[in-house]
């Protein structure tokens, strides 16, 4: 469950908006996971149906309370740069630009910002996606690149 | 625009989330009530994190307690209740064939004395099972499954049920009365349909072949049969 938890805690996060109700999401649905671990279809990824389980319990928890966090960057990432020759790619999204795309980010519309988020910061699948925001695979493409579209306007 | 893309992929990276909780010492608090533990095994058990991480990844906690039962392949996990699972009757134990084309197809094969009623060849686990009968598919007396390689037996018992080590030539663990039994290979992906009630069970290691008797049998049946069981 080590190798899950992270990735099922971050998915809480995003979704429920604060570490306390994302710990508590991920919490009861790691056991929820494991109680139906019976009913769990062989030969399909477990990733997906974790993330399912523990992101329903994030909504859930979410509709109770306030709004969300922001995402930031870490402190030790604007550093980071100067550790080594920076990249060609590095250079090319370095200090404020990073900031101004992460604004944009956290300028979309919420169902924007979590498959963005979902996508690209976690790295999760379009499968993966689809399942922690309980949408339909086309949803997941159709919302992602309309929200490609508003960063490109907004960050232009 | 995959430039686009790209970046927020490098940006995600330095995004801030906060610290992951140790969220498996929490759930093993939640899964796991332990009483006081009358064998050395129960307490070995007790240290087991939960059903998920056993079966999806191999944690310390894994190694620890398999090496001390002298199984590297199969886990235990004990739980206040046993997760939903089809009973024994429901099998699906692959494709019938002759004793000797499952030799032909499994040359590690070990079998009993005794020899089995039917014989089923399953490529539902990486490397295949071998799933020699003893009664009918219907009236199961005995069932020996037989896996190589790195597949995992995952076995999840109730709190208080007992699993011993034995001694059966080599080292082995007696489980004693109901239970429920899932496959899984080193990713983690599960290989049966679903967790699996599984009646007393007698597993043991035979270099790379996992081996699995199971039956409403003692014991000491379950030793003598296991004993006999060779290429």
């Amino acid at each position: 469950m080590r190798a899950h938890q992270g990735i099922a805690f971050r998915t809480a996060y995003l979704v429920a908006g604060n570490a306390s109700d994302a710990e508590d999401a991920a919490q009861d649905g790691f056991v929820k996971a494991y109680r139906a671990l019976g009913r769990f279809r062989a030969g399909s990824p477990f990733r997906p149906w974790l993330l399912q389980i523990v992101a329903n319990e994030a909504r859930n928890r979410r509709r109770s309370s306030g709004r969300r966090a922001a995402l930031s960057l870490r402190a030790a990432a604007e550093e980071s740069s100067g550790d080594a020759a920076p990249s060609p790619e590095g250079a090319l999204l370095a200090g404020e630009d990073r900031e101004r795309l992460l604004a944009a980010v956290n300028g979309l519309r919420e169902e924007e910002r979590l498959v963005i988020a979902c996508r690209f910061f976690l790295e999760l699948s379009e499968e993966e996606t689809a399942a922690a925001l309980d949408l339909r695979l086309g949803t997941v493409k159709s919302r992602t690149s309309r929200a490609l579209e508003h960063l490109r306007e907004a960050y232009a | 625009m995959p430039e686009l893309e790209a970046a927020l992929t490098r940006l995600g990276r330095d995004v801030e989330f906060p610290p992951t909780p140790d969220l498996a010492s929490v759930l093993r608090g939640r899964l796991e009530r332990p009483r006081s533990w009358r064998r050395p095994a129960a307490i070995a058990l007790a240290l087991l994190v939960v059903a998920i991480g056993a079966v999806l990844a191999v944690p310390p906690a894994r190694t620890a307690i398999l090496d001390w039962l002298g199984l590297r392949n199969v886990s235990v996990v004990r739980v206040d209740e046993l997760p939903p699972a089809r009973p024994l009757s429901r099998l699906d134990l692959g494709r019938q064939v002759s004793l000797a084309e499952a030799r032909r197809r499994a040359p590690w094969l070990l079998v009993p004395d005794d020899k089995p009623a039917s014989v089923y060849v399953s490529n539902s686990l990486p490397g295949g099972t071998v799933t020699l009968l003893w009664g009918t598919p219907s009236h199961v007396q005995l069932l020996l499954t037989e896996v190589e390689g790195m597949v995992y037996i995952e076995k999840i018992v109730q709190t208080g049920a007992e699993v011993e080590p034995v001694d059966i030539g080599r080292a082995g663990a007696w489980f004693q009365g109901r239970h429920v039994v899932m496959f899984s290979d080193r990713n983690g992906t599960f290989h049966e349909n679903r967790g699996r009630l599984a009646a007393s069970t007698l597993v043991w290691q035979v270099g790379d072949v996992t081996l699995r008797l199971e039956g409403r049998i003692s014991k000491e049946e379950a030793l003598r049969i296991g004993r006999t069981a060779s290429n």
